[in-house]
């Protein structure tokens, strides 16, 4: 069984670089943007799941890893030139002025600065029950975020960072996409996630059973900060600007919200549901703009597509209470299966 | 020596003293039971003992070591497990993971090489096996027996709450085996059998205490189950021990029936 | 720093304490008996201020018919909010209720900007709320001596109906213990609405009192107080409606006093509520005047 799914997923990823490969060379900019923007918050997701559906934290900080990332990358990244454009207030610290870092070394300092941060965070809250822990966390992200805003010579305060370096392409989105869901996959399958997923079900019991909370609690939620910040990191790049603002509370719901959608505890379940999801944010735009169907002019209406979205969400969320997916995953099995019982009913049919 | 020892431990919620200077003293090897009346003290007694509350006052001590306030994860990798009173099984996981997890307070291979050797191909396995994939086959491995112990191999595969009363005890218990104890503490492992089943209990208990070579403590309401099988008995009434010796001299005890007077014990 | 002018912050500080306590108790309210965080709850506010405004700037209406009016719509959204996003997930998980919350939330603020507009819009000026009282050498608005006043009134009126009435101990049977409360024969849907009405009538006052201090109205200004007055509530000890009084003030005066005495902290003022939860999760998770609660094992 083992042996063939191998082969299944390493066929899955040959396609997949060819399908990057056509895309990037003859799909339009726009789609190439939403694909990216699809990839990273498949990276996002699949991190927020790791904490609130597999271990069953509720963690509601993730734009505070993500604004840690980003900033990082961005930082380390950006040409000493073009930071002294950005910092024409106030000037830039000295250490970062002048160094500049490849693309995955600062995604990687992003990352371990974000875990570093969730090891800080996470000390004192995670041993707090439920919805404490889900406030704290968002203070947390919040202090973060205006922690920024009043930095001026790190960050730039308000003004934020502009002409960040392009450097996020398919490759980079797609390939670290990958990367995390083989990396969390691995993690959830081993003994350590089984764990985590103990935790999730009656903390008591795990902890009778000899697994320690807080050091898993931990864990999870340090790597789940590295991969927010790795997503933070290609999104910075990806905008080639960011500012304190982009890090609100909504960036935190973006990724809740899709993950919630896929079902919390299914990995596969984040990956499609931040591809429909994000897709379907963007194609909604068009309610926020006017529409010309040629003979009629329907006036776009600003704020209608969040209000359409927060609706369709609200309607998922109490009609189809565990997602996609609930806490089950895709797997060739299943495909397979999909398949072959067609099959099998009409050999029985003609049997007879 | 003993195995287990208590020094007067005290436990006080606000003004309510629920166990008041429980003293007890187990050899390794024996089986003991804890009884009493409802709300008598007992479960808070374990729950002192394997670590889920810090007691008030008194000491305890686990083959020679002190472990009083230390963590239930602590306790249990010196030795100790215990099933529950409401039975608090990983409900949504399989039968199997339930055993399986709780085997990973022994894993040796860290995080990092746990995440690695799970990345590592199958295929490849014929070359290498990496640290944690060759300790994995190894849980496997000791689950499936303890499984089959217990009588859930067929069961495997199975939501932990999908099965029926009975088993969901034995997986309990099964789950607290695979932790490697050396003492365990069974919180009313006959609570809701019949008779049949509460005699196969009784065979039970004696058999994995000489297999795996336990000390066993447990809580009981059945008195059958409780006179059958214990070596000695300490009985409990609110927070207070106010008899301990063999089941013999128990069923004797004024004091003890006293307490017990008006509460008969289930069918 | 001159004690006159430490009295005038304190004066303020008091006054915008009370506004975060009026908003704070419909969130401990609506924890108490449901264990739910009402993250609409800054959303019901916000509505309240539009509505009052456009009593007064389109109905043409006198201001106090105006507030009135507002506070009647206000109080029908928030029990129809509870009707519509809450009472069909009473069964499910807690993230789910809480997505739903969100979810409802980011709802209203947008429904805001595509109903009223993304541009803020200028408050009425209210003269009785808004004119200019001397005491001493100490300056206000005579709004500022009303919030606290109208406040504390409704405060008591407020532990009268909890403590005294047959509604009020429905209200407490429910949030002690819901499954029973029902089998006792208590309303308890009945309870839940009356529970967001009241919430949602002392937001909607809030609101419009806030409005007469602050007159900026705008689609996502309740985000922020929203957040804060949770912080209030839990500071005062989730539930327990002193509390939400105790924490409000807590808030308000020590926003206030933070830049009064450390003008350049100024940027932090919105951090201060933050750090402030912080602390109390780490050192009295339970609130101010909260009660620990051990889980049976």
């Amino acid at each position: 069984m083992k042996k063939r799914d191998t082969i299944l997923t390493v066929l899955f990823i040959a396609l997949l670089a060819v399908f990057l490969w056509q895309a990037g060379n003859h799909l339009d900019s726009y789609k190439i943007r939403i694909l990216n923007l699809c990839a990273i918050y498949a990276i996002l997701a699949l991190s927020l799941n790791l904490i609130n559906g597999f271990t069953g934290l509720l963690s509601l900080g993730h734009a505070g890893f993500m604004a840690v990332g980003a900033y990082t990358t961005a930082l380390l990244t950006m040409s000493e030139a073009t930071k002294e454009q950005n910092f024409f207030l106030v000037p830039i610290v000295e250490p970062l002025a002048s160094i500049t870092l490849p693309f995955l070394s600062a995604l990687i300092i992003g990352g371990l600065l974000s875990a570093f941060v969730a090891f800080l965070i996470g000390a004192p809250t995670l041993r707090l029950r439920g919805d404490y822990l889900a406030i704290a966390t968002l203070g947390f992200s919040e202090i973060i975020r205006i922690i920024f805003t009043n930095t001026q010579s790190i960050t730039n305060g308000p003004l934020g960072l502009k002409s960040i370096p392009n450097n996020t392409n398919l490759w980079w989105t797609f390939g670290l996409a990958l990367a995390t869901f083989i990396l969390i996959k691995a993690l959830i399958d081993s003994s350590y996630g089984k764990a985590l997923k103990a935790i999730r079900e009656d903390e008591v019991a795990a902890e009778s059973m000899g697994i320690s909370l807080f050091k898993h609690k931990m864990i999870a939620f340090m790597i789940a900060a590295f991969f927010a910040a790795v997503g933070g990191g290609l999104l910075g790049s990806l905008i080639g600007a960011i500012n304190p603002i982009m890090f609100r509370f909504i960036l935190t719901f973006n990724v809740l919200l899709i993950v919630v959608m896929g079902g919390m505890g299914s990995m596969t379940g984040s990956v499609i549901s931040a591809f429909v999801v994000t897709s379907g944010l963007e194609y909604l735009r068009v309610l926020d703009e006017n529409i010309n169907l040629g003979f009629i002019k329907l006036a776009g209406i600003p704020g209608l597509r969040m209000v359409v979205f927060a609706g369709l969400l609200m309607i998922v969320v109490i009609f189809f209470k565990n997602g996609l997916m609930g806490t089950r995953e895709f797997t060739w099995n299943k495909l397979i299966n999909f398949f072959t019982i067609k099959k099998k009913f009409r050999k029985k049919e003609v049997g007879q | 020596m003993a195995i287990l020892k208590t020094d007067a431990i005290t436990m006080r919620f606000g003004g309510l003293v629920a166990v008041n200077e429980f003293s007890l003293n187990i050899e390794k090897g024996e089986i003991v039971a804890v009884i009493g009346p409802n709300g008598a003290g007992k479960t808070t007694a374990f729950n002192m003992i394997t670590g889920v509350y810090c007691p008030t006052q008194g000491d305890i001590y686990f083959d020679g070591k002190k472990i009083t306030g230390l963590k239930p994860h602590t306790i249990t990798k010196y030795g100790m497990a215990r099933t529950f009173q409401n039975i608090r099984l990983f409900k949504e996981l399989s039968v199997l993971d339930n055993v399986v997890i709780a085997n990973h307070l022994h894993l040796k291979a860290n995080l990092l090489q746990s995440i690695l050797g799970n990345t590592y191909p199958d295929i490849l396995d014929r070359f290498w096996q990496p640290k944690y994939k060759k300790e994995e086959k190894r849980i496997l491995e000791k689950s499936h027996m303890l499984l089959e112990k217990v009588g859930l191999i067929n069961f495997i595969d199975e939501k932990a709450d999908s099965l029926p009363y009975g088993l969901q005890r034995k997986l309990e218990v099964a789950r607290a085996l695979a932790t490697n104890p050396k003492l365990l503490l069974l919180d009313e492992p006959a609570a809701g059998m019949n008779p049949k089943e509460t005699s196969d209990l009784t065979s039970f208990i004696r058999q994995i205490r000489d297999d795996f070579d336990l000390t066993i403590i447990l809580i009981e309401h059945h008195m059958q189950v409780v006179m059958d099988i214990s070596d000695r008995i300490y009985v409990l009434d609110y927070g207070i021990n106010i008899a301990e010796g063999n089941p013999y001299d128990i069923q004797n005890n004024e004091k003890v029936i006293q307490a017990y007077l008006g509460v008969a014990d289930d069918a | 720093m001159t004690f006159d002018l430490f009295l005038q912050y304190l004066t303020n500080g008091i006054s915008l304490g009370s506004l975060y306590a009026l908003i704070a108790i419909g969130y401990t309210m609506v924890y108490g008996i449901l264990k739910l965080i009402n993250f609409a709850h800054g959303e019901i506010f916000m509505m309240s201020v539009y509505f009052a405004f456009y009593g007064v700037a389109v109905f043409s209406m006198p201001w106090y018919v105006s507030a009135i009016v507002a506070i009647a719509i206000t109080a029908l959204l928030g029990m129809g909010m509870e009707r519509a996003a809450y009472k069909p997930l009473r069964e499910s998980p807690r993230i789910t209720i809480m997505v739903s919350a969100i979810g409802a939330s980011f709802f209203l603020q947008n429904l805001a900007v595509v109903l009223f507009g993304g541009r803020p819009k200028a408050f009425p000026d209210i003269s009785l709320l808004t004119d200019i009282m001397h005491v001493g050498a100490v300056t206000f608005q005579r709004l500022t001596v009303i919030i606290p006043v109208v406040t504390t009134i409704l405060l008591f009126m407020l532990l009268y109906l909890v403590n005294n009435t047959k509604t009020g101990m429905a209200m407490r049977a429910v949030s002690r213990d819901y499954e029973t409360a029902r089998l006792m024969g208590v309303d308890v849907n009945r309870t839940i609405t009356i529970t967001f009405g009241i919430g949602s009538i002392l937001a909607a006052i809030g609101g419009i009192m806030w409005g007469a201090k602050f007159p900026q109205v705008a689609p996502f200004m309740g985000v922020m107080p929203g957040l804060k007055c949770f912080i209030a509530a839990v500071v005062g000890g989730i539930g327990n409606i002193t509390g939400a009084i105790i924490g409000g003030l807590i808030l308000g005066i020590g926003e206030i006093m933070l830049i009064a005495f450390i003008p350049d902290l100024t940027g932090y003022r919105d951090a201060f509520a933050f750090i402030l939860l912080i602390g109390i999760l780490l050192f009295r998770p339970t609130g101010i005047m909260g009660e620990k609660i051990s889980e049976k094992v």
